[in-house]
């Protein structure tokens, strides 16, 4: 490695001469690397010794790494959130948070302000395609039950990390919502009022949630401007705490779960003496003695290391992840709808696609009982999601599915489960195909090939 | 030369000396105290009040945090105000866009209908039916002109604001009515709700 990093040098005489006199390779090692790798151990060292690189494990199993298993999920979802973090942040030097001037600012943006129609575009498509990857990353921790323990190993706690990403998703989703209240058209002035009415739907707290929101009784400029903070600063803040323990708690919780599989398939066979020393970088975690019991695997044998096998993907993964976003900026140009009018209602009214299974919910859920209605905006808009979110945050407790079922896609011994998540999973995805292309004017159902009847849109 | 004999008195007389000891530091001291030896209790009780000033001084300020964002002051606009004279309300209905609001009358007879949809505050638009329609609500038949239908979730309401259809939970808020004393324009008053029989006879 070393011999062939010096030919290197040597063949490449005018580049080589110029960066040691400019000392720029040297420079940049003394900032981010204590010394350079000459072994795969080294290697594994470097890892953790680098500033960027050490939240990695110095090795990494290849199954962890499978294209298939997880279909980096996760992955994405950080890098998404990334480019999302930088765009905004050039955003927020071109955007006004005020009622006056907020759709004017998103409207230069867009017409006036060079490049500035790529970089919200880029911001929008990228929320889009998070809420998608973030939920995908849901389903699949679900059908492959990752957010079961599997060995005993001290400090293992995959169902905290599973309620860790439940709370990531609903973030995820306020981050969008209170992202497309800002350019401050029709689509956000009415998001707000549905979604804030939904809130004082609630008994007792209903009221003073929707004050707090809009910061009085009507949407105004002090509505703006709390959204505008929460998107900014509050949510991503959340969203960059929970992120980070997010990603800790894998490490503390042995990997990705389809690691689980080798150490049942390790317990089977009779234990040979490991050859070489075994270390983990976790270090010694809490608890009185080692355990004795637990099934050692060898690093050497199943492992490689993290770099280049984990970089080399992980660059793959974030450049593969931005060109999408990147060409599907280029080819779906942002809407804008009119600027917000609180006389009128657009017909029909649709929030984001994401939302109209929610849209749906509150449509039909309304009903009485015994001479009392119940508003569909409390069943479908607060006890139903309230529900679905309970069932996620509870479930790993109540999951008895044995522990060879982990980290595989379709095990028989979780189909039923797998089957009821499904359902569900489905019947969110009906309704959000009816909101989005069987609703028409006055909220009627159209077939996706019917026209709709022209309504008048004002009086 | 020692003896293993002594080495046993030796021990015997340091585990005496122990026991003693032991012994009396089992007992309580009464009436004693020890000068400069930590005060169990006083230690304590300064630690439980050193941690509940520092949850009072956190929570104290949680709270001024939360409570600032209640506004205490609102610069939003009246909800009383004139509508106009009222030769300006035709027979019918009469929309009222930045209001919110369609005022009715009928000859010399006036009501308000609130415009704001009662499922989730959507504004509702005034359907113009080709041919009246006689329709029951509450028992009583009425032949109505128009409907409101809501655009954000279905909910739709006869031309009297009662809920027929859709998600809506109850009829369209009717709001008083009054003329003005010194100019005699149409008021209304949006925090007051009124039934739906109310009618403002001029």
């Amino acid at each position: 490695m070393a011999t062939e990093e010096i030919s290197r040098t040597k063949t490449n005489s005018f580049l080589g001469t110029l960066r040691e006199k400019l000392a720029l390779k040297p420079m940049w090692e003394k900032l981010t690397w204590t010394w350079k790798p000459e072994t795969k151990r080294e290697a594994g060292d470097a890892i953790v010794r680098n500033f960027i690189l050490h939240w990695f494990p110095a090795k990494v199993s290849l199954e962890s790494l499978s294209w298939g298993y997880s279909f980096w999920l996760g992955t994405i979802s950080a890098v998404l959130f990334l480019i999302l973090t930088i765009t905004g942040g050039i955003l927020m030097f071109l955007y006004v948070p005020s009622v006056e001037r907020a759709y004017l600012s998103v409207k230069d943006l867009e017409f006036s302000t060079s490049y500035g129609w790529f970089l919200r575009g880029l911001h929008r498509i990228s929320a889009h395609l998070m809420v998608a990857v973030v939920f995908l990353h849901m389903v699949r921790v679900f059908l492959t039950g990752a957010f079961k323990n599997g060995r005993k190993a001290v400090g293992q706690n995959r169902p905290l990390n599973w309620i860790v990403g439940v709370a990531l998703l609903l973030i995820t989703l306020l981050l969008s919502f209170t992202g497309y209240l800002l350019p401050w058209d029709q689509l956000a002035y009415w998001a707000i009022t549905v979604g804030t009415n939904i809130a004082s739907s609630a008994p007792v707290f209903g009221d003073p949630t929707r004050f707090i929101l809009l910061g009085g009784t009507t949407i105004e400029q002090a509505t703006l401007i709390r959204f505008y903070v929460l998107h900014c600063f509050l949510l991503p803040l959340a969203t960059f705490g929970l992120v980070s323990y997010h990603m800790w708690r894998v490490r503390k919780d042995g990997g990705l779960a389809c690691t689980e599989k080798r150490y049942e398939e390790a317990k089977k066979q009779e234990q040979p003496a490991i050859a070489s020393k075994t270390y983990s970088l976790l270090g010694i975690t809490g608890g009185s003695a080692v355990d004795v019991q637990n099934v050692m695997i060898d690093d050497e044998k199943d492992k490689v290391p993290s770099s280049p096998y984990l970089t080399v993907r992980l660059a793959v993964v974030t450049l593969a992840t931005l060109l999408v976003s990147i060409l599907l900026t280029l080819l779906v140009r942002a809407p804008l709808e009119e600027a917000a009018n609180p006389a009128v209602t657009p017909n029909p009214a649709k929030a984001p696609w994401y939302f109209l299974w929610l849209q749906e919910l509150v449509t039909i859920t309304t009903f009485t009982v015994g001479g009392i209605t119940i508003n569909g905006a409390l069943i479908g808009g607060i006890i139903l999601p309230g529900v679905l979110v309970a069932a996620a945050v509870l479930w790993p407790y109540f999951d008895k599915s044995p522990v060879s079922s982990i980290g595989r896609w379709f095990p028989k011994e979780r189909k039923w489960q797998n089957r009821v998540f499904v359902i569900i999973v489905a019947a969110i995805l009906i309704l959000t195909f009816i909101g989005t292309y069987m609703r028409g004017p006055f909220w009627e159902i159209y077939m996706p090939w019917q026209e709709w009847e022209q309504a008048p849109r004002r009086f | 030369m020692k003896k293993q004999s002594d080495f046993d008195e030796a021990r015997a007389k340091v585990l005496d000396a122990q026991s003693e000891a032991d012994q009396l530091l089992a007992q309580k001291p009464k009436n004693v105290e020890l000068i400069g030896a930590p005060n169990p209790s006083r230690r304590s009780l300064l630690k439980t009040l050193g941690i509940s000033a520092v949850l009072v001084a956190l929570g104290g300020q949680a709270f001024a945090m939360l409570r600032s964002l209640f506004p205490n002051v609102l610069y939003e606009p009246p909800q009383k105000f004139k509508l106009g004279v009222l030769d300006k309300f035709t027979e019918g209905g009469t929309f009222l866009e930045g209001d919110r609001l369609f005022v009715f009358r009928d000859k010399n007879t006036f009501h308000a209908i609130s415009a704001a949809c009662t499922h989730l505050g959507c504004t509702v638009k005034m359907v113009k039916l080709n041919q009246p329609k006689k329709v029951t609500v509450g028992g009583k038949e009425i032949e109505e002109q128009v409907e409101f239908h809501c655009p954000c979730h279905g909910s739709k309401y006869y031309g009297d604001g009662t809920n027929f259809a859709g998600p809506a939970p109850r009829p369209l808020d009717y709001f008083n009515l009054e003329v003005s004393p010194d100019d005699g324009q149409l008021i209304v008053d949006k925090a007051t709700r009124v039934s739906q029989d109310f009618r403002l006879t001029v």
